[in-house]
């Protein structure tokens, strides 16, 4: 069973983005009204859903993830700008027959959806247009969201969709894709940068109304290790 | 196969703790385990004694135990051969790169001092048992979390043994969550909510204005709980339990186990996320014994049929105790019909070892008809369901009893 972590996360300095990630103050919480966003991560089957979540979550590879069954879910307190968020990740099984009745409860409602695949494995890729048209089915409204996630590509003798590909299938369905890797320890920040570019639009989207979406759409962005990723995951908004 | 049979040992119950208590224990467990033997080696081998044992406190108390009542309770032939694949499933398979990646993640399902390359040997037995049982019932489909029931199995009897009883046990008691969709599965997570309406309407109201759901118990229910026990011994207890019991159980277990948790429910933010995250995170340490009897009892006071359930629910609980059960039972019928009317007749006459009213709702009157039944507590109120709900769905074989 994966063990969920709340709130896990040492308090960092502010970044030059303005982004820090909180530990979870519940006394806090009875007297401000944090907002909360809603993100649901899906994609194939063992493309590294599970590990994802929990290396924003609670900041750590685990070492013996299993499949998951059903919906996890994990949350973290952030802080954007001065505002405390609450970022709600529900985290999905892979298989096939647990989309159709089973997650759609879990769709109600979402903030943003994030796609996962394998960059070494093409059929997890190829299947992506599956999970768009399921996440149609689910009523999810276009205006919300979407990034779309290429993980394990610390395992580079072994990748099999290259990145112009991805960026091409982004592009074309208007999300925003990141290549890293969950496994990587020194990728562990960019994971969180992924998490947190979501909170910051979503945080935006208030004044923005999604033009923000436009202008970002199909924006690789490549991260290759924590320096970079601290130039390059800022704040998109 | 042993594997564990030594690990099976000791109660799990904390009420059987303590020293004063221990020669109680010892003597219990003693009288026990002899009348297990005496039930298997009667002839014909008394069926419904091994329920009511697998039931009660302690359950089966040993792996070596479990090897040899596990296929009697599943009306397994231990003599028959087990199924032998003729050819290389792997390679024909469509569900062997899914069942590859479920086998490969599921290392915690190991005992933790076992030497990798045991464990390793065991997954791949694992994954020929999973794709041998696909191939020879093409109506099953798998599912994730099968393999965490089949690993149970391995464990415990070994690979031969396994694939005979999961086999049985996948086209019986798991029959639904097999179909090609989860519909049914999810038919009979809607037996959830009206559980534990009937018991404590209060928490029924919160986590319906949570809007949780119930997909925080659907690894408990597709998986026996296997999936979620880090503790062997705990998930072997409750496969006896279920194992002995009508395949809709594990949901009265899964609503003890949410009612048990009431006050930690009560104090959670209202709303989907919380009550989830708390649900879902199973406590360690749960007293087994007590929620074994308490769902037993449930069971008695609101059978499936009982239930408010929405017509496609209630069907599908007619449904499955009608084609999952009624074969067990009246396969240990055939072996000792007496036992299993003495039992009720027993049950019927000492009134005054009624069971105790734990979970009665105050709104209803099921406590009238508990007392006129008047269970014994001994016996755990789950035993006499066992028969109970043999004779309510099969008519037939209530005549035959009855004539």
């Amino acid at each position: 069973m994966a063990q969920p972590i709340l709130g896990h996360g040492s308090l960092q300095p502010a970044s030059a983005a303005g982004l820090a990630s909180l530990e979870l103050d519940s006394s806090l919480d009875q007297y401000v009204q944090i907002r909360i966003f809603k993100i649901i991560v899906i994609g194939d089957s063992n493309v590294g859903k599970t590990c994802l979540t929990f290396r924003f979550c609670g900041g750590t590879f685990p070492d013996k993830t299993e499949a998951t069954i059903g919906v996890d879910f994990r949350e973290k307190t952030v802080e954007i700008e001065g505002e405390k968020i609450k970022v709600q990740v529900w985290d999905t099984a892979g298989q096939e027959r647990f989309r159709k009745s089973m997650v759609e409860h879990y769709y109600r409602n979402v903030h943003a959806v994030v796609f996962v695949y394998d960059v070494t494995k093409m059929t997890s890729f190829t299947n992506l247009k599956m999970w768009i048209q399921e996440c149609n089915g689910h009523a999810v409204p276009p205006l919300v969201p979407k990034v779309l996630v290429g993980n394990k590509c610390d395992l580079r003798e072994q990748i099999q969709v290259p990145s112009n590909l991805a960026l091409k299938f982004a592009d074309a369905h208007n999300m925003l894709l990141f290549e890293t890797s969950a496994k990587d320890p020194k990728e562990s920040q960019n994971v969180e940068s992924i998490f947190m570019c979501l909170a910051c639009r979503l945080k935006a989207q208030k004044s923005l109304l999604y033009r923000d979406a436009e202008r970002q759409q199909g924006k690789v962005q490549k991260l290759e290790s924590p320096q970079e990723a601290n130039s390059k995951a800022s704040c998109p908004c | 196969m042993a594997l564990r049979s030594a690990q099976g040992d000791g109660p799990t119950s904390s009420r059987w703790d303590g020293g004063a208590e221990k020669t109680d224990f010892t003597a219990k467990r003693k009288k026990k385990v002899a009348e297990i033997y005496q039930a298997l080696n009667s002839d014909p081998t008394d069926v419904a004694a091994l329920r009511r044992m697998a039931i009660s406190e302690g359950g089966l108390l040993t792996d070596e135990i479990r090897q040899k009542v596990w296929p009697k309770l599943l009306n397994v032939n231990t003599n028959d051969p087990p199924p032998i694949s003729g050819k290389d499933l792997r390679q024909v398979s469509k569900d062997y790169q899914q069942v590859l990646l479920d086998v490969r993640r599921s290392l915690r399902r190991f005992p933790p001092g076992m030497p990798e390359e045991q464990r390793e040997g065991l997954q791949e037995e694992l994954i020929d048992i999973i794709l041998l049982i696909l191939e020879r019932n093409p109506q099953l489909h798998y599912y994730q979390g099968y393999h965490d029931i089949v690993v149970t199995f391995l464990l415990v009897v070994g690979e031969g043994l396994a694939t005979s009883l999961v086999e049985k046990l996948s086209t019986h008691h798991l029959r639904d969550f097999m179909d090609p969709t989860m519909d049914n599965t999810k038919h009979i997570l809607n037996c959830l909510m009206p559980i534990i309406d009937q018991v404590n309407p209060e928490l029924h109201d919160f986590m319906q204005s949570a809007e949780v759901g119930t997909i925080f118990a659907l690894s408990w229910l597709i998986t026996w709980f296997g999936h979620v026990l880090s503790d062997f011994r705990h998930v072997v207890r409750l496969y006896d339990f279920f194992l002995a019991c009508h395949p809709l159980m594990p949901i009265y277990f899964a609503a003890v186990i949410v009612l048990h948790r009431e006050q930690e429910v009560l104090d959670c933010d209202c709303d989907m996320a919380s009550v989830h995250h708390l649900l879902s995170q199973i406590p360690q340490d749960l007293p087994y014994e007590t929620l074994i009897s308490r769902a037993g009892d449930l069971f008695v006071q609101f059978p499936p049929s009982k239930l408010a359930l929405d017509a496609a629910a209630q069907q599908q609980a007619e449904k499955t105790a009608a084609s999952t059960f009624k074969d067990f039972e009246l396969a240990s019928a055939q072996q000792r019909p007496d036992t299993v009317l003495r039992q009720r007749f027993r049950g019927l006459l000492r009134p005054e070892e009624r069971t105790k009213d734990v979970l009665t709702k105050p709104r209803t009157n099921h406590f009238v008809k508990l007392a006129v039944m008047g269970l014994t507590v001994a016996l755990g109120a789950a035993a006499l369901a066992v028969v109970k709900s043999a004779l309510e769905w099969a008519p037939k074989f209530q005549l035959q009893l009855f004539p």
